[in-house]
Order: C-alpha cells, then sequence, then structure tokens
C-alpha cells in the first residue's frame, strides 16, 4: 500500500516536473560552440532580458570579474572590458559599444542585454557569434552548420549536402518530407524558400522553431531517405519511378518515420538505387579560402586569410543562387594543411576544385593551373599513384578549367589570365583543380577589403563556375 | 679632515675619467659604422674572364611578366659560376630602386650547384625569401625568372630545385611548391614573356 501511495506520488509530480523543465528551457539560451554546448539562463528585467556574462563567458576561456562600486571591471583570456550599472556604453579593451539596454548588476553578479550579445561577443572573445532568437540558439565560433540543396535529375532526387554530419529527426508526411534538427546546429541557406518544377521535388523550405531547424521537402510521391558520406549527405529520391505529372502516385501515410540507411549506392528500404549513380559527388564545387589560423597569408589589412573566407562565402552565395552546391574547405579562421584540404576535397567528390587567393601584388586576377608532369600515355587509369601525384589524370581538365575560368573573368571586366605553377593542394586534388589570386583591379591594397571589389569578383567567380559547369554538362 | 689639494685632484680624477669614457664611446661608435657597411646590393666575385651576354629574365609584378634582357659582362670559365654570376645580377636588378619586382636588401644566392648537366639545384639565403611579397604570382615569377635565366646559361639543364639555407622548404614563401623539382620545359610553358 505505501508503495502505491509513493508511485501515486511521483506520477503527480511529473508532469510537474515536466512543465517546470520545459518553463527552465523557454527562459534560457543554448549556446553552441566548436569546445561545448551549454544553456544559459535568462533573467527578465524591466521588459528586457538579460543573460549572466560569467555564465556565458566562463565556459568559453578564462573568466575573472570585479566589482568596483556600480561597475564591473571584466576580464576574459586578459582582455579587459568595463561595464556600469544602468549605462548604455561598455568600454571593451578602448572601443566603447552600445547596449541596447543599460548594464544590470544585481547580487554582485553583471548581466548583459541578450540582444546585445552578437555585438558583444566578437569584441570580447574574437568569436564570431549568431544568434537565433526564434530557437533561443547562439552560435558561436565554427559550430554553425550549413547545408546546400541540389536537383538533380534521371531519376529526380534532392541531395542535401552538410558541411558537417548530421542526425535529424525524419518523418513522412502529407507530401512532404520533415527533416528535424534537434540537436544539429543546422543554419539555412542564402534562400530559405526554393521551388523547383520538377515531377517529383516542388520545393524545399528551412524554417526555425522552438523544436530546432527544420527542412521541409515538397515531394509528389513517396519518398526514401538515403544517408551517405558518414552523414553529411542526405539524397530524397522517390521510392517509385518519378511518374509523369498529372499521374502522380498516392502519397505515403502520414507522419510516417522513414528508414534511413546508410552508405549511397546500396538498395533503399523499398529497393530502389540511390544518388550514388551520379556521375560525381555530392557538390559541384569546392571552395577553399586560402590560409588561416597563424598563417595569415599575406601581408594585406586585414589579413589575406580573413579577405578570401569573406569571398568565399559571397561566392557561395552567388554560386548557390544559381542552383550550384558548394562545400567550403574551411568556415572559420582555423588552420588546415595542405593534405587536410586535398582530402576533404577529395571526400566530398566534388566536381571542381577552387582555391582562392588575394594578393596587393598587379592588378585584376591570375587563374593558374596545376604544375605537374604530364601522365605517361601508356598508365593504367585505375593505377595507384603517389599523394603528391594525384592530380595528374585530371591535369588536362584543369588546364581548361584555368583557361575557361580566366576568359569568363575578363569577359566579366575583370582582366585575368592563366598560367600554371606548382602549388599545393593543388597536386593531390582528384578533381580538376584551379587556384584563383585576385589583385586590386585600379586602386591599392585598400581595395580588397571593401564590399564593392568583394562582390565584383564574387559575382564574377561564381559567373565564370556556372559557364564551366554548363561547358562540362554540353560535353557530357 | 681631507685637504683642499686632495678633493681638486679628485674632482680632476673623476672629470679625465668622464672624458676617457666619452672618448671611448665616440671610438667604438667610429669603428662599428667602418665595420658595418650598408649592403644593398648583393655581392659579385670579381671575375676576369672574357665578357659574354647573358640573357636574364627580369619579373614585373604590375603585369605578371617576365622580360628577357641582355647584360654583357665578363664570364667565369667554371659553369656553376656562370649560373651564379647570373643570379646574382638577376637579383642585383630587384634591388635597384623602383624596381618592379623588389628584393629586400641582402638578398642573395648562396650557391648554385649542378648536379649533372640536366640538373641544378639553387641555394637561396634567407633575407631573399623573407624580403618577398608573399602571393602567387610573386612567388611564381621569382622562381621561373631565376630558372629561365639558368636556362639561358646552361641550354641542357632538365629541371631546378630551390633550396633555402640550405634546407628543403614546403613554400618559397607560402604559396609555391619548391619540395620538388621544377621541370624546366614546364616553366617555359607556363611563363608570359613580355618582349
Amino acid at each position: 500500500m505505501r508503495n502505491l501511495l509513493h508511485a501515486a506520488r511521483w506520477l503527480l509530480l511529473l508532469p510537474l516536473l515536466l512543465a517546470a523543465g520545459l518553463a527552465h528551457g523557454a527562459h534560457s539560451v543554448s549556446v553552441i560552440s566548436p569546445q561545448t554546448n551549454y544553456q544559459v539562463e535568462i533573467l527578465s528585467h524591466d521588459g528586457v532580458e538579460y543573460v549572466g556574462l560569467t555564465d556565458l563567458m566562463e565556459p568559453l576561456g578564462r573568466v575573472e570579474s570585479h566589482v568596483e562600486g556600480n561597475r564591473v571591471r571584466f576580464l576574459f583570456n586578459g582582455t579587459e572590458s568595463m561595464f556600469e550599472q544602468g549605462n548604455t556604453q561598455c568600454r571593451v579593451r578602448s572601443t566603447s559599444v552600445n547596449l541596447p539596454a543599460g548594464f544590470l548588476l544585481q547580487d554582485g553578479r553583471g548581466y548583459v542585454p541578450l540582444a546585445s550579445v552578437s555585438v558583444l561577443l566578437p569584441r570580447m572573445a574574437e568569436l564570431t557569434a549568431e544568434m537565433h532568437p526564434a530557437t533561443r540558439r547562439l552560435f558561436v565560433g565554427v559550430a554553425s552548420i550549413h547545408y546546400t540543396a541540389e536537383l538533380r535529375t534521371s531519376p529526380s532526387r534532392l541531395v542535401l549536402s552538410f558541411t558537417a554530419p548530421v542526425n535529424p529527426s525524419t518523418y513522412m508526411e502529407k507530401s512532404r518530407v520533415r527533416l528535424l534538427f534537434r540537436r544539429e546546429p543546422v543554419v539555412g541557406a542564402a534562400s530559405s524558400k526554393v521551388t523547383y518544377s520538377d515531377p517529383f521535388v516542388r520545393g524545399v523550405t528551412f524554417n526555425e522553431s522552438a523544436a530546432g531547424a527544420e527542412l521541409n521537402v515538397q515531394v509528389a510521391q513517396p519518398a526514401t531517405v538515403t544517408v551517405g558520406d558518414g552523414g553529411r549527405s542526405l539524397t530524397i529520391s522517390p521510392s517509385q519511378p518519378a511518374a509523369a505529372p498529372g499521374a502522380q502516385a498516392q502519397n505515403a501515410p502520414a507522419s510516417t518515420p522513414l528508414a534511413a540507411t546508410s552508405s549511397p549506392g546500396q538498395p533503399t528500404a523499398q529497393g530502389t538505387p540511390t544518388a550514388a549513380r551520379a556521375p560525381r559527388g555530392k557538390a559541384f564545387v569546392m571552395l577553399d579560402a586560402a590560409h588561416g589560423g597563424a598563417d595569415a597569408g599575406a601581408a594585406t589589412t586585414p589579413a589575406e586569410k580573413v579577405l578570401t573566407l569573406a569571398l568565399a562565402r559571397r561566392v557561395q552565395k552567388e554560386l548557390e543562387a544559381k542552383g550550384i552546391s558548394v562545400v567550403l574547405a574551411r568556415t572559420s579562421d582555423v588552420a588546415l594543411s595542405f593534405d587536410q584540404r586535398a582530402a576533404a576535397t577529395n571526400t566530398a567528390r566534388v566536381s571542381l576544385y577552387v582555391a582562392i587567393h588575394l594578393s596587393p601584388e598587379g592588378h585584376g586576377a591570375r587563374v593558374y593551373a596545376p604544375m605537374l608532369p604530364p601522365a605517361p600515355a601508356e598508365q593504367d587509369h585505375r593505377a595507384f599513384l603517389p599523394w603528391e601525384l594525384a592530380q595528374t589524370p585530371y591535369l588536362e581538365r584543369s588546364g581548361q578549367a584555368a583557361t575557361s575560368v580566366a576568359g569568363d573573368l575578363n569577359t566579366a571586366g575583370v582582366k585575368a589570365q592563366s598560367s600554371a605553377v606548382a602549388l599545393r593542394p593543388l597536386n593531390s586534388v582528384t578533381a580538376p583543380a584551379i587556384a584563383v589570386e585576385f589583385a586590386p583591379l585600379e586602386g591599392g591594397e585598400a581595395e580588397l577589403a571593401t564590399p564593392a571589389y568583394q562582390q565584383k569578383m564574387a559575382t564574377a567567380l561564381a559567373g565564370a563556375i556556372a559557364a564551366l559547369r554548363g561547358r562540362w554538362g554540353e560535353a557530357q | 679632515m681631507i685637504s683642499r689639494r686632495l678633493q681638486i685632484f679628485t674632482v680632476l680624477l673623476v672629470l679625465a675619467i668622464l672624458a676617457m669614457g666619452g672618448y671611448f664611446v665616440h671610438l667604438k661608435r667610429k669603428a662599428e659604422a667602418i665595420a658595418t657597411p650598408q649592403v644593398q646590393q648583393a655581392l659579385v666575385a670579381p671575375v676576369n674572364g672574357p665578357a659574354e651576354t647573358t640573357l636574364l629574365f627580369l619579373p614585373n609584378d604590375e603585369d605578371g611578366t617576365l622580360h628577357a634582357t641582355s647584360v654583357t659582362a665578363p664570364q667565369p670559365a667554371d659553369p656553376g659560376e656562370r649560373a651564379r654570376l647570373a643570379l646574382h645580377m638577376l637579383i642585383a636588378r630587384g634591388l635597384a630602386k623602383d624596381s618592379p619586382h623588389p628584393y629586400a636588401p641582402g638578398a642573395d644566392v648562396h650557391d648554385v650547384f649542378l648536379m649533372d648537366p640536366n640538373s641544378a639545384v639553387v641555394n637561396l639565403n634567407q633575407a631573399l625569401v623573407a624580403g618577398l611579397h608573399p602571393g602567387i604570382q610573386s612567388e611564381q615569377l621569382t622562381l621561373f625568372s631565376m630558372v629561365l635565366t639558368l636556362k639561358s646559361q646552361l641550354p641542357q639543364l632538365m629541371r631546378v630545385r630551390f633550396l633555402v639555407e640550405g634546407k628543403s622548404a614546403e613554400t618559397l614563401a607560402g604559396h609555391v611548391d619548391i619540395s620538388g623539382w621544377m621541370d624546366v620545359i614546364e616553366v617555359q610553358q607556363s611563363t608570359p614573356i613580355a618582349h
């Protein structure tokens, strides 16, 4: 009898505890960083949401906080910041930063407005910070996962490529495949809604909710989802061959979780061949922003490593707007060895590798193909090659790509010439590979960092890559 | 009680010591100025051979080309020395004021080793590498200009390798790969040459 009472007490308490837990979740922000994921409680004060400075920064590095009257002297990894109770301005190093509401000092603890976090973190910790208000998720550093969607034909299928492995909850609902990323920091592509005039895939939408990030793929008939590339790609293909428009097959029952199979090439649960028969891999092009980490590259202002990454991101947006899927070799200021860059490219099985460099010397752009001895005529195409000569079978196409891209850059008004150079990691890439070095158009070094220059170069390079893709498609 | 005479003597002694110290510092600075001449150009050993014409391929960062220029100068008989002298002259042009492809003061080539008639190893000094403007074009032009200048001196040359201070390096200044041999024919085919 006592046991029954005990159990009943717990049964009554359980919903209360769950409700309390949900309420707690709603009043906290999830911080996702490369090192750790953690929650920071939100404090509401006079209608403004605040987060504790120490709670926010402590998991990211060494923190010291000294309260001096109504002022707080805060040190993060040696970087000093000064805050004052009620003041809407604070000082980080010697720079003044505006806060959307006054700094709050309560019980000896400092609080900053939640809305100011994405501004303060880059200054205090030199980390990028991106706040997603809908899901109360704060991405710090390189944690966010980007995706690209590429529609392929014969048979119609949609390939979603991610910058890191994902494991979403997958549901088949009426006319749509729902991919829910509860724990993964997936962020939207350049366009959150894409529509296709395809008999199978009608469109893709991305949105974020309290449950997490969600990708909805509108389909015209029952679909299967295949996981590939170690969780970095999801292929949504029809469970039967695509029917002609107007003679659509029946949709699957609503809210039916799909069985996801691994390794592309194997039959899916429904026995349909998957996207592995595509001539090449998941994304069309790998954009490699040269340098990174301790390797700053050319002595430009800001450093070449910063400019190359900014330019690569712009090219990515331009290409995605053209429906061309892109993978970035690096998405933050990290040091990658030449071998790591080549290995990532070869694993991604892209159709083209483009290394992006910038230089203050000269004008326009230089497009480089790899300089390697040509493959012997009698060489078996299946023969093993040394790592440093892995590019050899692709030399001819790399040369064609360099000439094509240089020509299209000239057409776009960017004076360009092509040549060959011994440049790593081009020699180890098992795909057509080129490097593009951009220089000022007319002005000096300062021009390299201007948005107008970067956008012009990004548009020109994206156009050249798109044209190259078209030419290769015609040739095939 | 110290006598007045002793006080005057002590003051004079201190003044003499200070004056001698000052003079010593002056002499030291003068000696240092004589001992460290301002090296602005690569030093070229005096040559007593017959005057011959050498083809130098001068890099131009502005247009990304190499400009072929003839220079007539006495040439040593030894092929390795001739090759080294040609590179000295090439670098000396880069040390000149307003050079379109500037080298830092002290930039030099230590040695050119001829492994066989087809292969040369060029040992660059650190000043040359450290003073380069990092970038693919800049590094490519530096290396290609040396390869083609060597080729003009050594017609049988087929491949060149570069060392920095006697050691193998992965890249010249962060971009162009110098970890292996450079094929002279490929360099000739890839070089934009302005005439």
